[in-house]
């Protein structure tokens, strides 16, 4: 009796599903043979992914290997699609056909952590011929709207597709994989079953494919989509071999919904907009003329509320951040008004983007091991946000908090010339380091006379000891220790070969 | 110098007296009769709702008679204190006592009964020296396990420079003995050859170490009771410097010391400090009061290697000392005149203190304590950092008293405001905030006609605004329903 009323649905579904999309096999086998997997398709393949971190902390070891298991979506050209959070820190990627179990090896074309996309394509193109021969590609749908019904697609241990539908009830802006980076998001309620390979899992409507699934919350039963919007800018992006990223604004918002708030702002009743409370150097609203106190009133045509949102022609009510960062391509016209001191003030200029790379406190850093130098023990290293979190929140006292704020706020070291800010994380116990064993936590500000403003100039400096002895100087307790220059060169080579066996004693990248 | 790094050594909380007797116990000597119970009714000031009278404890020590109707205990015995009790071994009757003097940096305190006609035929207990080492001492007092007196016997183990757990970050020379230091121990004698050579005072609880047990020497003692000789206590003066130990040699040739041993780098020198007004970071301290300063910060005192800062901790406010450095290699020797450094202090844990605090239309505004991180228990990781440091980014130069906004009682006049409890305040209309007196000050303060009252936080771009004449209106309202009798109390 059970067995056939499972069937009986498992039927229905796969007949909307035919309707849908013409790459869905069905077996029409029907009542008759409901063991059998019912429903196939022909553009999935699994992903096994190993990875290894590296240690924010002895930055140059790896942390245990371990292993994500996902499914990919075949894009037109054989490349597949699969979250960048699936493929962060990878070592060794795989795809797999569901059915054969045939596996092929993969590589990292291109990929975007903070929209956490990411396409992949064969290692070797001879092997790829046979092992793609009866894929098909899937095509991208950014059509979703609330309300539309989606199905999440899962692959079961023979192969057998196993559908969810998905009603979307929510469209909004909400964090992706990377700290502080926010997109444009689906958001549903349903019930997602555990299986192998559910760490990316296609989204699709109406067979073609919708998003990506970003997220699952067990515990509320929500279900959080990648769209597709933001895939198919991802993919734009890199049609032309150069991938330029998303632009950021660089722009602190406030809301101003508070009626003694808005009555100091001398805003009046029906007025809205948002209060900018922080504009960044270097990025674009610095660019673009924004100040702090500007109250934004639209942009690019759309009338900004006093949350802060506009009103998406496919959405309805939506963050800004979309018509700015998600929906927006580098080098894209950027039209601003602002009410400023009582008067509109209308500003315009060009989308830029502002990489993690140039950012003083790397914001994230994937596939490449933190920057550091050692020298003689003394382990000096970039701050940054991996760094910090490495540590928890429960253990943040003292000097961690220090460093934290630092990181927060950096603008005097932008002001002092600092690319990256540069501090002396730990010290591997060396006759030449005897006595400082125990620091930490300290900002290196000069060595051997020089002002240290990267670990390039920090590496330059250590080459000139000046009467055979270093002098570093801290911007904290000690704030000034020496090292003797030989007996430091001695130590480096004891911590090559010797117990630390540190592979090498500098990492700058 | 004393700024001690957090330890884990553990208060004995409920004080444990340690009352114990020489060598040979003589009992029917008098020596017991000078040591009394102590029974203290408490009200511990409530930091989270700081209007409020507070929370009603008790607790029990012990004390003993060092002079005509003079009690010495620990103050963490008294501290907080409503209502003090004494009672005598053989003497069943409560006598009301009071307190004389109290340091909360040495955890000393001096009662007298209220009538000291009962306790005039008592003799006064004697004060010895520093026991030697492995020499047996004995601690009487009223520890936990009965009621009536109780003496423990053992050894002196260390002799060392300890922190002291009642204010959390004073350290003095402390005794170490394994005699058992019990709760009510706190503030009893520890007994050799028939004179007092300690007061018992703190220990581990017995999951951490066994038999570990520390008493306050004689020459914190005796430094207590000098001070106090005119009439108030003036705490314990500080250099407030950190010294930095020099083991590495070529620190050693490049600050120009030579290899006798000598010298001690100075690693920061608080600017506001007696210590900072002469010393900066990297000069070395060779000597201080003519006895030379070893490279890990050990001084020679009556033969004995001990921690420099014992040369400060015998001296007392007003006094000076002669402090001989090497700066650049140049042979230098000034004169410091020692005080208490102030900033220290609210890092610790204050007593006998009413909240301070100020409320404004539900806003609550209370300066950034010790006792006020405990409790709100205050995660915010600004607040966090202003506190753990306080001393060592020097914060206390701009902000000697950081304000806090603790609480946004709600009201619809402030409804939008809450999310920014926790805030540290940087302004209020325009005038900058440095300790929680500004405060009012600030608030009363108008820019022209300008309805508004303006709070910046530090590191929040946006201004909390208030309409003033919304505000005033609200506060009254506000004051009744929160049940706060007072809308402010700024300190005595």
């Amino acid at each position: 009796m059970k067995t056939f009323l499972f069937s009986l649905s498992s039927l229905v579904l796969a007949m909307s599903l035919c309707a849908q999309g013409p790459e869905v096999a069905v077996d029409s086998g029907g009542v008759g043979t409901p063991r059998e997997a019912i429903i196939k398709s022909s553009s999935l393949l699994k992903v096994n992914v190993t990875y290894q971190s590296f240690s924010p902390h002895i930055p140059w070891q790896k942390e245990s290997p371990g292993s994500r298991r996902g499914l990919g979506v075949v894009l037109k050209g054989n490349e597949i699609l699969v979250t960048a959070q699936m493929v962060a820190d990878s070592t060794y990627i795989e795809l797999e056909q569901p059915e054969s179990g045939q596996k092929l090896t993969a590589k990292v074309k291109a990929v975007d952590y903070e929209a956490n996309v990411a396409v992949l394509v064969a290692e070797n193109a001879e092997r790829a011929k046979g092992f793609f021969a009866e894929v098909k590609p899937m095509e991208i749908d950014t059509g979703a709207r609330i309300g539309d019904g989606l199905s999440v697609w899962q692959i079961g241990p023979a192969g057998d597709l196993i559908v969810t539908p998905l009603r979307v009830s929510k469209v909004e802006t909400a964090d992706y994989f990377v700290d502080g980076s926010v997109f444009l998001v689906y958001e549903g309620n349903g019930i997602i079953r555990t299986e192998g390979n559910s760490f990316t899992l296609p989204v699709v409507k109406g067979g073609k494919l919708a998003g990506l699934l970003l997220r699952y919350d067990s515990k509320n039963q929500v279900t959080t989509v990648l769209p597709a919007p933001i895939i198919d800018h991802f993919l734009k992006d890199t049609a032309d071999g150069t991938y330029e990223g998303f632009p950021n604004l660089g722009v602190e918002f406030q809301l101003t919904l508070d009626g003694q708030f808005r009555d100091y702002l001398k805003m009046k009743e029906g007025d809205t907009g948002m209060y900018v409370s922080q504009v960044m150097k270097g990025m674009t609203g610095e660019k673009l003329g924004l100040k702090e106190g500007d109250i934004i009133t639209s942009v690019n045509g759309f009338d900004i509320d006093s949350r802060g949102n506009y009103r998406d022609p496919q959405y309805g009510t939506l963050s800004v951040s979309h018509v700015v960062r998600g929906r927006a391509f580098v080098g894209d016209a950027l039209k601003v008004t602002v009410m400023r001191e009582g008067k509109e003030v209308v500003l315009e200029g060009k989308l830029a983007r502002k990489n993690p790379a140039e950012m003083i406190v790397s914001p994230y850093r994937f596939d490449r091991g933190p920057n550091y130098l050692l020298a003689g023990g003394l382990l000096f290293q970039e701050l940054s946000k991996a760094y910090l979190e490495g540590f928890g929140r429960d253990r943040q006292t003292g000097p961690i908090l220090r460093l934290a704020r630092l990181a927060k706020s950096p603008e005097e070291f932008e002001k002092k010339g600092c690319k990256k800010i540069i501090f002396l994380s730990a010290v591997l116990p060396t006759p030449s380091a005897q006595g400082y064993e125990r620091m930490g936590g300290q900002i290196v500000e000069e060595v051997n006379g020089v002002a240290i403003t990267d670990l390039t100039t920090l590496d330059e400096a250590l080459k000139k000891p000046v009467n055979g002895v270093h002098t570093i100087r801290l911007g904290e307790f000690p704030h000034l220790i020496h090292i003797d220059a030989l007996a430091m060169e001695r130590d480096n080579m004891a911590i090559i070969t010797g117990g630390y066996r540190v592979g090498s004693l500098k990492r700058i990248e | 110098m004393k700024f001690a790094s957090v330890s884990a050594a553990v208060l004995m909380a409920v004080s444990l007296p340690w009352a114990g007797m020489a060598q040979p116990i003589d009992l029917s000597s008098s020596v017991w009769d000078g040591v009394v119970n102590i029974d203290a009714s408490m009200q511990v000031p409530d930091y989270r709702e700081p209007w409020n009278g507070g929370r009603p404890t008790g607790g029990s020590g012990t004390g003993f008679l060092i002079g005509k109707n003079r009690f010495l205990t620990n103050a963490h015995v008294v501290s907080n204190a409503t209502k003090l009790v004494i009672r005598s071994s053989n003497d069943p009757e409560p006598h009301p006592a009071r307190i004389v003097f109290i340091a909360h940096d040495c955890d000393l305190a001096i009662l007298e009964a209220v009538d000291g006609k009962h306790f005039e035929h008592l003799k006064p207990m004697q004060l010895g020296g520093i026991p030697k080492l492995n020499t047996e001492v004995i601690a009487v007092g009223y520890p936990i396990g009965g009621d009536r007196i109780s003496v423990t016997r053992g050894v002196v183990s260390r002799i060392d420079f300890r922190q002291y757990s009642h204010s959390g970050v004073d350290s003095h020379l402390s005794i170490q003995v394994d005699a058992a230091i019990n709760p009510g121990n706190s503030g009893g004698p520890v007994i050799q050859d028939g004179k007092v050579v300690g007061v018992a005072f703190q220990g581990y609880s017995g999951n951490v170490a066994q038999n570990v047990g520390y008493m306050i020497p004689v020459p914190v003692i005796q430094r207590f009771l000098k001070d106090v000789e005119d009439g108030k206590y003036d705490h314990y003066v500080d250099l407030a410097i950190s010294d930095f130990p020099i083991e590495n040699p070529a620190q050693r040739k490049a600050l120009g010391l030579g290899e006798d041993g000598i010298g001690v780098m100075v690693g920061s020198a608080e600017p506001a400090g007696s210590g900072g007004k002469v010393l900066k970071t990297g000069d070395v301290i060779v000597a201080m009061d003519g006895s030379p300063v070893f490279n890990n910060g050990l001084i020679k005192l009556d033969d004995e290697l001990v921690n420099m800062n014992e040369v400060v901790e015998r001296k007392f406010a007003g006094d000076s000392i002669e402090i001989e450095f090497l700066r650049d290699g140049k042979k230098m020797k000034e004169t410091v005149k020692l005080a208490r450094f102030e900033p220290y202090v609210r890092l610790g844990n204050l007593y006998d203190e009413r909240p301070r605090y100020l409320v404004y239309a539900g806003l609550v505004f209370q300066p950034l304590e010790r006792n006020l991180m405990d409790a709100h228990s205050i995660q915010d990781p600004l607040v966090n950092y202003l506190f753990d440091n306080f001393l060592g980014d020097k914060l206390y130069v701009e902000k000697p008293e950081p304000v806090i906004l603790t609480q946004v009682l709600p009201d619809e006049v402030n409804t939008f405001l809450t999310p920014y409890a926790h805030g540290v305040v940087e302004e209020i209309n325009g005038v900058k905030i440095t300790r929680l007196a500004d405060v009012k000050a600030a608030l009363a303060k108008k820019n022209g006609d300008e309805p508004f009252v303006v709070v910046k936080l530090m590191e929040v771009n946006r201004p909390l605004v208030l309409r003033r004449d919304l505000a005033e209106e609200a506060h009254p309202r506000i004051m009744k329903t929160y049940n706060i009798p007072q809308d402010a109390f700024l300190g005595e």
